[in-house]
């Protein structure tokens, strides 16, 4: 059983000159974040509970080994870190996925933070997933060993709700901060893994053709919104029309569905209602 | 008791720390590094100046490595009131170029280099890392450290305690002899004020990488202290450092004091725009050579702020260099003690002298009396008020009115501001004998 922890180095004080666009980053301060740090704490519980191996990768430069070490001292088994394209969630889960395949094989399960503080999307983890052929669960607050070769997972829901996941292996599961707190590492292991070396592994990217390329950038447009034509009238009555000057405004209503059913009953009749969906239509 | 993990265990990678620990690593010996903070660096407050001629010895060539912001090519010396100012500028392009005589760098920077030089020549940083007290022998020789972590004891033949103002190491060792409490301590509250570069340059009439270190006497409502301005790339550093006593008999707070500075009519031009980036605030020992603690004891050495070698005496700010310079004769006069195998009080006093023999104790000796002499109420509140008045008068231009003489000028302004002849005299002796 292999149970990786997939951590990203930042650094939480890294300035942008807004004029330039010159990135300072402080070459000592990289570290985890605490919704990372929170995905080893779980790796290194499941790879426990379950007599498996820990593995901490990372994908990024040699500021990253510090938070690797950190990692060694806490009880990873093993770190690895990759070199190679992370320039989005793609990329880094390509990245991680060859490295960890080169390294260590296929991990069982995967665990990594939400997102990344540094302008992360959440994706890696999706991308990872797809990757690995696993499945996926996300915003987990609660990871433990389920029954019949599974994880048990909690997850936060809207309104104070949790949702509990049966999740089969092989799984990639990102964690929230709030669950769990990285142990503290013992002495003698900090001391062991201040020496120990970390091992690089360089991922080429992917050859030209496959290659996704970015071939136009521009600024964020909305899209138009598209209005129904009126019909008839005079010229002023089309405009009064289109314009909604004497139609009161709507008023909000806010539905507080029993059920999910009836949620969707309301929505649908909703979208009926403003001609949205044809009556009958699905 | 079994054999030490490490010959030396320093506690604190600030300047004084890894001076020692990359002394006593290149002497060969095996090195063990803890600061609390999560890099070196993170924990560290201080104005900005490093005066470098220290790192001579220690690192050949310094200036072609260590993180600089800019090259400290003016000094000023400020004395103000609430509506004046007097200054005394030195520009001296020459230290703007090899072998330099000040620079202005980041704590995170400047920190993190000198560790990495430590952990190069061998020594092992322990990072997020509490000392919590020290392990000793039966016979009461100090014998290594207890950290927060857990089985976290690591034993080592000398320990060389480098934690900085408030050691709790060297006064748990018994090197204070029982004396505690805030005096002799100033707060020091600063503020990074992030500008462009082409203005500073501007204002302050630098070019490529020179850069101003300006002290401020008289901006402090009287309570004992003074402040600074110092410039680096694209960003200035101001603050004010106050005596603890004084802060807490006026009830002021320090921000306000700062805000006072940054709106004095002679600061506001030099600051305005600016965008705060940053404010802390750390303690510094003030008190100077006559308030240092014992410097050896049997397998302890203390080294730096731990044992209140900073300099704050009105045109000097400076605690970086004689912690760098302790820091180093810390950690070879440990190598040396293990060589020999006797690290007793006795066996490690070769460190205090060759403190004596260099700046460190040889510049404090000299300035023992300046903290009194310049956080004196006189000091404070009389003599820039005076100097003030003093420059406005012979500066001024009262024709048809014949031009009054100094000395007319210097009597009827000490007259207005209580100081006496004799004050005065005293005053200048002292200073004379201080730095003369
Ligand atoms: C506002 C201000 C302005 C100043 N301006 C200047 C200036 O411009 N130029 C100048 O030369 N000096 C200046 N100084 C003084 C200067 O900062 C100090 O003299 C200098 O930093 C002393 O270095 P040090 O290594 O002895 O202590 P520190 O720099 O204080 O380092 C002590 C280290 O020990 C660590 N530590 C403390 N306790 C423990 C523990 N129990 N376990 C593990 N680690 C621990 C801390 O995290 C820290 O890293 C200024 C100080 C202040 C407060």
């Amino acid at each position: 059983m292999l149970v990786a922890a997939a951590l990203r180095c930042f650094d939480p004080h890294t300035a942008v000159d807004p004029l330039t666009g010159v990135v300072r980053e402080d070459p000592h301060a990289g570290r985890a974040s605490e919704a990372d740090l929170a995905a080893l704490e779980h790796a290194l519980r499941l790879a426990e509970a379950l007599g498996g191996r820990c593995v901490a990768v990372t994908v990024g430069g040699a500021r990253a080994d510090g938070m690797l070490r950190e990692a060694l001292a806490a009880g990873a088994h093993a770190v690895l870190r990759a070199e190679g394209p992370g320039h989005d969630g793609a990329a880094t889960a390509r990245t991680l996925h060859r490295a960890l395949l080169a390294r260590h094989g296929a991990p069982d399960v995967v665990v990594c933070g939400d997102r990344s503080p540094d302008h992360g999307t959440g994706s890696t983890p999706a991308f990872l997933a797809a990757r690995l052929g696993a499945a996926q669960a996300l915003g987990l607050l609660e990871l433990s060993p389920g029954r019949q070769g599974t994880l048990h997972a909690v997850r936060r829901l809207d309104g104070g709700r949790r949702e509990r996941l049966r999740v089969p292996l092989p799984a990639v599961c990102s964690v929230e901060a709030g669950g769990v707190r990285l142990r503290r590492a013992a002495l003698p292991a900090v001391l062991a893994a201040r020496r120990a070396g970390v091992p690089v592994l360089a991922v080429a990217p992917p050859a030209g053709a496959q290659q996704v390329r970015t071939v136009a950038v521009r600024p964020y447009r909305p899209r138009p919104k598209e209005l129904p034509a009126v019909a008839g009238g005079t010229a002023r009555e089309r405009m009064l029309e289109l314009t909604g000057t004497f139609v009161p405004p709507a008023v909000a209503r806010v539905v507080r569905a029993e059920d999910p059913v009836l949620a969707v009953d309301e929505l649908l009749a909703f979208l009926r209602t403003h001609g949205y969906l044809k009556e009958g239509g699905r | 008791m079994s054999d030490p993990m490490f010959d030396v265990v320093v506690v604190g990678a600030g300047p004084a720390g890894s001076a020692a620990a990359l002394t006593a690593a290149r002497a060969g010996r095996s090195v063990a590094l803890v600061e609390r903070g999560p890099h070196p660096g993170s924990k560290n407050v201080y104005g900005g100046v490093v005066y470098g001629r220290v790192l001579d010895e220690l690192v050949p060539r310094w200036w072609e490595q260590m993180p600089v912001q800019r090259w400290v090519t003016r000094r000023s010396t400020m004395v103000m009131t609430d509506r004046q100012a007097l200054t005394v500028d030195v520009r001296a392009q020459a230290w703007g170029g090899p072998p330099y005589n000040g620079a202005t760098a980041l704590r995170a920077d400047l920190d993190g280099w000198l560790a990495d030089l430590a952990q190069e020549a061998g020594a092992v940083l322990v990072p997020s890392t509490v000392a919590t007290g020290l392990l000793r022998a039966a016979d009461g020789t100090v014998r290594g450290v207890r950290t927060d972590r857990p089985d976290g004891e690591l034993s080592a033949g000398v320990v060389i305690a480098c934690d900085g103002v408030n050691s709790f190491l060297a006064k748990e060792a018994g090197l204070f002899g029982g004396r505690t409490g805030a005096r002799h301590t100033s707060l020091g509250v600063k503020e990074t004020l992030a500008l462009p570069r082409e203005v500073i340059e501007e204002r302050f009439a630098l070019r490529g990488r020179d850069g101003l270190d300006m002290e401020i006497l008289g901006c402090t409502r009287g309570i004992p202290g003074g402040g600074f301005l110092y410039t680096n790339l694209d960003s200035l550093s101001v603050g004010v450092v106050v005596g603890l006593d004084g802060l807490a008999a006026c009830g002021v707070r320090p921000e306000e004091l700062l805000a006072d500075l940054k709106a004095h009519p002679s600061i506001a031009p030099l600051v305005r725009g600016a965008e705060l980036k940053e404010y802390s605030a750390h303690l510094l020992p003030e008190g100077g050579y006559d308030t240092m603690p014992e410097l050896a004891g049997d397998g302890i050495l203390v080294a730096g702020d731990a044992a209140a070698m900073c300099l704050a005496a009105g045109v000097w700010l400076e605690g970086v260099n004689f912690a760098i310079g302790a820091g180093m004769y810390a950690g070879r006069a440990a190598a040396e003690a293990l060589a020999r195998g006797d690290t007793s009080r006795s066996g490690l006093a070769g460190y205090r002298r060759l403190l004596e023999d260099s700046f460190v104790l040889a510049d404090h000796r000299k300035l023992r009396r300046a903290p009194g002499l310049v956080f004196s109420e006189r000091m404070q509140q009389r003599y820039p008020a005076l100097l003030c008045d003093l420059a406005e008068e012979f500066f001024r231009v009262d024709n048809p009115r014949p031009k009054p003489g100094l000395r007319r000028l210097l009597r009827r302004g000490a007259a207005a501001h209580g100081v006496r002849l004799h004050h005065l005299l005293s005053d200048a002796l002292t200073a004379w004998r201080s730095f003369g």
